[in-house]
């Protein structure tokens, strides 16, 4: 067996999964088993990919055998690996949990293969080495997400799943236009090919722009930044808690990862001079720096005051996101506006991905935990509850070293997650920066210490210890400590993933050449 | 060229007119005008095969690309096609279910007391 047949390996997983516990729904017991076991084997999957990319780097699998840019192909390199694990981690935690969260006869309907469906969709868009597929992959993870929203089909579901539904349809009309486009112009599907055309003017770069820029809103929406952020909170309070982890600790990041692959090593390729106000350059990143910036700066800002204001966890949580999310976004800003494939714009892209890893498990750990909280003590409005602490101290420190971890305090993985960002916006002399992310940290620990004194301190509510639901929680605690602990591997694979997106070259000879 | 033009302007008129209904109070022609813009980028993505690029398959034989449809974007649309019929089979479930739980397909009505 060849090398790059691991690379198909996850998705086969997933989907054997989701396909599996459809057929299994009459056994409820041996459909439970089975979806765990597909998010172990969906795990090890992943870690045979991470292993054999840290080796062979590219790896190109060409579908039917129909080589690139012709045949579609599924590409891994060490940015989708590093992608690839935070979604296997999340996605893990977030099933172990379902299992004892949701009510059993809910679970036999179909929320399983849902599940994996949603994995499967995030798989093949972190893989896909293909613009239109980009598209399809999306949309096979948009489908199970608008179910799971409207999960427990509620008055407030059910329209909560109405926003997400009709917006991302609006996106989905949107990215396929833009997709559509830039074909016209390129003529070619393959990203590596669209960097080659772009990289060799054999395409008119000024068109893909503003396709690219139409495209970008829609990742944007799927990543939930300001202005595109209003479905967040709703969806968000309305799915069930293992799903909300996921959607906030792996959907989002697809968007990020869109960003990251597209404008770092697709339409990097172009040179097109751009004058504006503050920045210059002949690439499409100088473009993108300040819209980036400017989005960043919203969603910190926005996301950090809404959640100071909010009267429940999940609420607080889904504003707490926004903010976060303008934490990854802030250093691709200062990365695009660098010079390109130089030490600020690596670092830039690393730190993006060091707080990405960090937001998956913290965010993941915090939406579990508000759910352990609501099955414990059957509230989620902080008026209804107080003292945690005093019932339940283990899971009362596991949440207190998830806020911490976004709060960014050594030695958590959110503390080298915020310290890179600074580090950024220092070494790139990027002032604004380095205020909106002191203002935004500032935020963060307000908005964590205001949940913290109401639902963890005070006078005791009645509390039912659930063990499962809080041991996937204390495991994510653990894996925050240890992602902080022994840092320096996580960091080298974040580099690694940097490196791996400006290296548009080793990207597009990997690709074209595979099969010659 | 002409037709060019006249799928331009056609292709605008849709996307307008879907607009115009994603607008609306009603959320079944809210649900129509999602419809309707997704069609129109269907329209959209064959006129690109018609009237400019060039055709992958073909053209590395030989032949001469301005002869022939480019089956790629036909395939493309297909898929989408696949997929609009998909989510707007949900979209409309999703609106009769809004309407057993809030009695009511009013947007105006239904947007009172969240934050969305």
């Amino acid at each position: 067996m060849a090398p790059e047949h691991v690379v198909v390996a996850p998705l086969l997983v997933a989907l054997v999964t989701a396909i599996a516990t459809l057929l299994l729904r009459a056994a409820p017991r041996v459909q439970r088993g089975l979806s765990v076991l597909g998010g172990v084997a969906y795990a090890v999957a992943v870690a045979a990919v991470f292993r054999a990319v840290a080796r062979e780097g590219h790896l190109v699998y060409a579908l039917a055998d129909w080589d690139a840019p012709v045949g579609i192909v599924l590409v891994a390199d060490s940015l989708s690996a590093f992608m690839l694990v935070i979604a296997a981690v999340v996605g893990l935690a977030a099933v172990v949990f379902s299992v004892g969260y949701l009510d059993p006869a809910n679970q036999t309907l179909s929320y399983h293969s849902l599940f994996h469906f949603m994995l499967a969709g995030v798989t093949g868009a972190f893989l896909t080495g293909d613009l239109f597929n980009l598209f399809v992959w999306f949309e096979v993870m948009l489908m199970s997400s608008y179910v799971l929203v409207v999960f427990y089909s509620g008055p407030e579901h059910t329209r909560a799943a109405l926003h997400y539904a009709v917006l991302n349809l609006v996106g989905s009309a949107v990215m396929l236009l833009a997709i559509g486009g830039i074909y016209a112009v390129t003529g070619t599907l393959n990203m590596a090919d669209i960097a080659a055309r772009l990289g060799s003017g054999a395409a008119d770069p000024a068109p893909v722009l503003g396709l690219s820029a139409v495209l970008f809103a829609v990742f944007a929406l799927k990543a939930g930044i300001v202005p595109f952020q209003f479905w967040v909170p709703a969806a968000y309070r309305a799915a069930p808690a293992p799903v909300t982890a996921v959607l906030a600790g792996v959907v989002k990041k697809v968007g990020i990862y869109a960003v990251v692959r597209l404008y770092f090593t697709v339409f990097a390729a172009a040179t097109l001079p751009v004058s504006l106000p503050f920045v210059a350059g002949d690439s499409f990143l100088a473009f993108f720096g300040p819209v980036m910036f400017a989005m960043a700066v919203g969603s910190i800002l926005l996301g950090g005051i809404g959640a100071v204001n909010q009267p429940d966890v999940d609420g607080l949580l889904a504003y707490s996101s926004i903010g976060q999310v303008g934490f990854i976004v802030l250093p691709l800003a200062v990365a695009a506006t660098a010079p390109f494939g130089g030490e600020v714009m690596v670092l830039g892209i690393a730190a993006a991905l060091v707080y990405s890893l960090n937001h998956g498990l913290a965010k993941g750990l915090l939406f579990l935990a508000a759910g352990a909280t609501r099955r414990a003590t059957g509230a989620t409005r902080f008026a209804d509850l107080g003292g945690i602490s005093e019932r339940d101290p283990v899971f009362a420190g596991a949440f207190f070293l998830g806020a911490l971890a976004l709060v960014g305090i050594p030695p958590l993985s959110g503390f080298f997650g915020k310290f890179l960002v600074f580090d950024v916006g220092v070494r790139a002399g990027a002032t604004g920066a380095l205020a909106v992310a002191l203002v935004g940290a500032i935020l963060t620990i307000a908005y964590f210490s205001r949940a913290w004194n109401r639902a963890f301190w005070g006078e005791p509510v009645a509390y039912e210890r659930k063990p499962l639901l809080v041991g996937v929680v204390c495991v994510l605690a653990v894996a925050l400590v240890v992602a902080g602990l022994a840092f320096d591997p996580v960091f080298r694979a974040a580099e690694a993933a940097a490196e791996a997106a400006v290296n548009r070259s080793g990207y597009v000879d990997a690709v074209l050449e595979v099969g010659t | 060229m002409t037709a060019t033009y006249l799928m331009a302007a056609v292709l605008g008129l849709l996307f307008a007119f879907g607009t115009f209904l994603v607008l609306r109070r009603d959320l079944v022609r809210v649900v129509w005008g999602v419809t309707i813009m997704s069609q129109a980028t269907n329209t959209y993505l064959v006129t690109m095969g018609g009237f400019a690029g060039s055709v992958p398959v073909l053209g590395g034989y030989g032949a001469d690309p301005s002869t022939v449809q480019d089956p790629l974007v036909q395939a493309l649309v297909l898929t989408a096609i696949v997929i609009g019929f998909g989510t707007t089979a949900f979209a409309l479930v999703l609106t009769y279910r809004v309407y057993e739980e809030h009695g009511t397909i009013d947007l105006a009505d239904l947007g009172e007391g969240g934050d969305a």
